[in-house]
């Protein structure tokens, strides 16, 4: 009897002959994730297996797969040749703690096995009840599950507690992006939301030092290094906007200001993307948020690029936002009082319905060009692990 | 690096590194164990005691040794709570340390006066006299405003207490007073006087609680009766001995002198530059409050640092939060709150470095206000 961790997975099911690069993707991944540590990852038809790690170090590998993105659920299992004994042996071992009730249920992948998994349910709901005689069988709203797995590998596992993984698709799968991280609580979702998809990413942060303190971007760093537990190592772009901001103030329509900076840090944005071979912008952009975030803005900002962008809570309320944000562990950094760059040379009435071209009249004034190269010659890179 | 932060916190004496060697390397005894060597190190401290009731011109009372000044004023304020029905009186223009454990005390249920201040920075006198009567348990007042550098006049303040409030205690936070502004216990009716170790060029983790009368303060955490058993704990020697190494170091009225021709020198060109304001107060030459009209202070702070000169945003503890009570309570301008940095000098300055501080504040806010505009 061994005692192993049984991984299971969602929608990579559905990915037909893709399946198998989905799957080396995942193994990777968890092989990436869990790189300090000791142990062996094998597949076995519609599970993974992980096995031969230290026993002491249980809970916090478990902890580390549940931010895996891919993987539906984990559960500690025991493993063992499958004979019928055996899964006798090994059910009456389980321990029920102060629960009453209980049932059985059994999943026979492996179809030599003699009962099938009805008639085997049955069977081992009798031996229980025979070793427990003060437990009760409930179908409908059992205390305990006993799950009894017969894998094709000859290997059974029982396991009675499944713990929830991350869900969605392998990080990587569905290409790479770039993340406009601001301090905020909302950009910090997006970038866990896309990354739920598969869509690995690098970020970039927009500071206005002297402007905003040091501590504003320190804290984005933070901010990086929380999500990068979700989303894996990354590149921060730092960029500084000083000089831009203050170009802006001077010389455009004071309720213009917002719409002509978003159209900016989209354009750094998408060189961003053309230089690192990204293919996708990301932000945190929620429709009516804040006059920046209308569909007439957002038109406004878009028309700056070619690369689509991705606004994952485009959707939500600002309340599904933080409980998001709150699970990920991003909130109590988010709200800390460091200003980031948007709310210093704040306009008192930004526009809420701009037009495209009173941006383009705007920006005549500017010149846009230079600004953006020296912004971009100036950039900080700061490489995010994850530990 | 030019540090224009003093009022925060000073660089300390290199002397106290020594000193620090010899009491935590040599003589590491507990003063409290039976040893001759232990015994040593209490007789030691007993004369610490002493030396430092000498330099507050105090003719009778303790000094409590304690972490840091807000546990200091923690110490004094919760130790000197009494059940029935009692009133407490502090002024608008405390440190968080005071003033946050006066809000608490108001959000239990205590009767609670705050004392508003005059445009001068100081506490109403005119108030105080209000709110002072036979069932006042304390006055928490500070000596000199870590904001604004303004003094109040104990003296006066100590003739109102024993007139008005004969059964209350007065406490003081001395922070920015002690060893800084000409001080002498015996001419005022103080019971308990918070000073702090690392704003006198010594170490962080130490600071001294003066208590008149100890058995009428209540101790705060039980342990083994160390300090009167007004202090539970093993003394520090070390951070105890450096303090009393800064002591004996400075020179207060020498100092005082120095400050005030440093803050000159440097008022004289800053003051020059259209838009900057100087907040005098009239008070401590060691702080002050800068204006610069059109500019953040936050925005100043930053761009200073950049260019290698450090100051304060109001206080250092409430630097992250919005606004700043104190010059709110006295009366400036909201917009000047926003644009105001805190500037505050020790006597060890050169002249050069002062001018070269002052020529890059006005340099910066020159840059930035074109910048902005």
């Amino acid at each position: 009897m061994n005692k192993v961790l049984l991984l299971k997975f969602g929608e990579l099911f559905l990915k037909g002959k893709n399946r198998r690069e989905f799957m080396k993707l995942l193994m990777n991944n968890i092989r990436k994730k869990l790189s300090s540590y000791q142990f062996k990852l094998v597949e076995t038809q519609g599970r993974l297996i992980l096995c031969d790690y230290n026993l002491d170090q249980e809970d916090e590998i478990v902890e580390k797969i549940q931010h895996i993105f891919g993987l539906i659920g984990v559960a500690v299992a025991v493993e063992f040749d499958t004979t019928l004994e055996n899964i006798e042996d090994e059910i009456k071992k389980v321990d029920f703690g102060s629960a009453k009730t209980f049932k059985v249920e059994v999943k026979r992948a492996d179809k030599t096995f003699e009962m099938n998994s009805m008639q085997l349910e049955k069977h081992l709901g009798g031996v229980v009840l025979d070793a427990y005689p003060e437990m009760k069988v409930d179908l409908y709203h059992p205390e305990v599950v006993l799950n009894v797995e017969l894998r094709v590998n000859q290997k059974t596992y029982i396991y009675s507690n499944l713990l929830s993984c991350a869900g969605g698709l392998p990080l990587g799968s569905a290409g790479k992006g770039l993340l406009l991280l601001s301090g905020g609580i909302d950009s910090p979702v997006a970038g866990y939301l896309m990354a739920k998809r598969g869509l690995k990413f690098e970020a970039v942060h927009f500071h206005s030092y002297p402007y905003t303190s040091v501590q504003a971007k320190e804290k984005v760093v933070e901010l990086a290094n929380q999500i990068a537990e979700y989303c894996d190592d990354f590149k921060l772009h730092v960029v500084s906007f000083t000089e831009i901001q203050e170009q802006i103030h001077k010389h455009c329509d004071e309720e213009y200001m917002i719409t002509i900076m978003r159209r900016i840090m989209m354009r750094i944005a998408q060189r961003l993307c053309k230089e690192n071979g990204l293919g996708a912008i990301i932000t945190g952009e929620s429709l009516g948020q804040v006059a920046s975030q209308t569909m007439q803005s957002m038109t406004v900002t878009n028309d700056v690029v070619k690369l689509p962008v991705f606004r994952p809570v485009l959707a939500y309320d600002k309340e599904e936002i933080m409980s998001v944000a709150k699970k990920i562990g991003t909130y109590e950094t988010s709200i800390l009082p460091y200003e980031d760059c948007c709310t210093v040379f704040l306009p008192k009435n930004p526009v809420i319905k701009p037009t495209v071209k009173r941006a383009e009249y705007n920006e005549q004034a500017l010149d846009i060009e230079g600004l953006i190269e020296r912004a971009m010659a100036e950039i900080e890179v700061i490489e995010i692990k994850n530990f | 690096m030019i540090f224009l932060d003093n009022a925060g916190t000073t660089k300390m004496f290199e002397e106290c590194v020594e000193v620090h060697k010899k009491y935590s390397c040599e003589d590491f005894f507990n003063p409290s164990a039976l040893s001759v060597e232990s015994m040593n190190m209490a007789k030691l401290l007993n004369e610490t005691e002493k030396f430092f009731l000498k330099t507050l011109d105090a003719t009778q009372g303790n000094v409590i040794f304690t972490g840091c000044a807000t546990e200091s004023n923690n110490l004094a304020i919760k130790g000197s709570l009494r059940s029935g029905d009692w009133e407490y009186v502090f002024s608008e223009g405390e440190h968080p340390s005071v003033y946050n454990v006066a809000q608490k005390l108001k959000l239990d249920g205590a009767k609670v006066h705050f004392v508003p201040l005059t445009s001068a920075g100081v506490v109403d006198l005119g108030v105080l006299k209000t709110v002072l009567n036979e069932k006042t348990r304390l006055i928490s007042i500070m000596h000199v405003s870590n904001e604004t550098g303004a003094i109040n006049d104990l003296v006066e303040i100590s003739k109102l207490k024993d007139k008005l409030a004969p059964r209350a205690v007065l406490h003081v936070d001395g922070v920015q007073g002690f060893m800084k502004i000409p001080f002498s216990m015996r001419k005022t009716s103080i019971d308990l006087y918070s000073f702090s170790a690392h704003k006198i060029h010594g170490p962080k983790g130490v600071a001294g609680l003066y208590v008149k009368n100890k058995s009428a303060l209540k101790e705060l955490f039980q342990g083994g009766g160390q300090q009167y058993g007004v202090r539970s704990g093993t003394e520090s020697v070390s951070s105890i001995m450096q303090f009393r190494k800064c002591v004996e170091i400075l020179n207060p009225a020498v100092n005082h002198e120095r400050v005030s021709k440093i803050k000159v020198l440097f008022n004289e060109i800053v003051e020059k530059v259209d838009g900057v304001k100087v907040l005098d107060f009239k008070g401590s030459p060691y702080i002050e409050s800068l204006i610069f009209a059109g500019v953040k202070g936050e925005t100043m702070l930053h761009a200073l640092n950049q260019r290698g000169v450090i100051v304060g945003l109001g206080s250092a503890c409430s630097a992250k939060k919005a606004g700043n009570r104190i010059l709110e309570a006295i009366g400036v301008a909201q917009e000047d709150i926003i644009s105001s940095v805190r500037v505050s000098f020790n006597a060890y300055q050169t002249d050069e470095e002062i001018v070269e501080a002052a020529k890059i504040v006005a340099e910066v806010y020159k840059d930035i206000k074109e910048r902005v505009s």
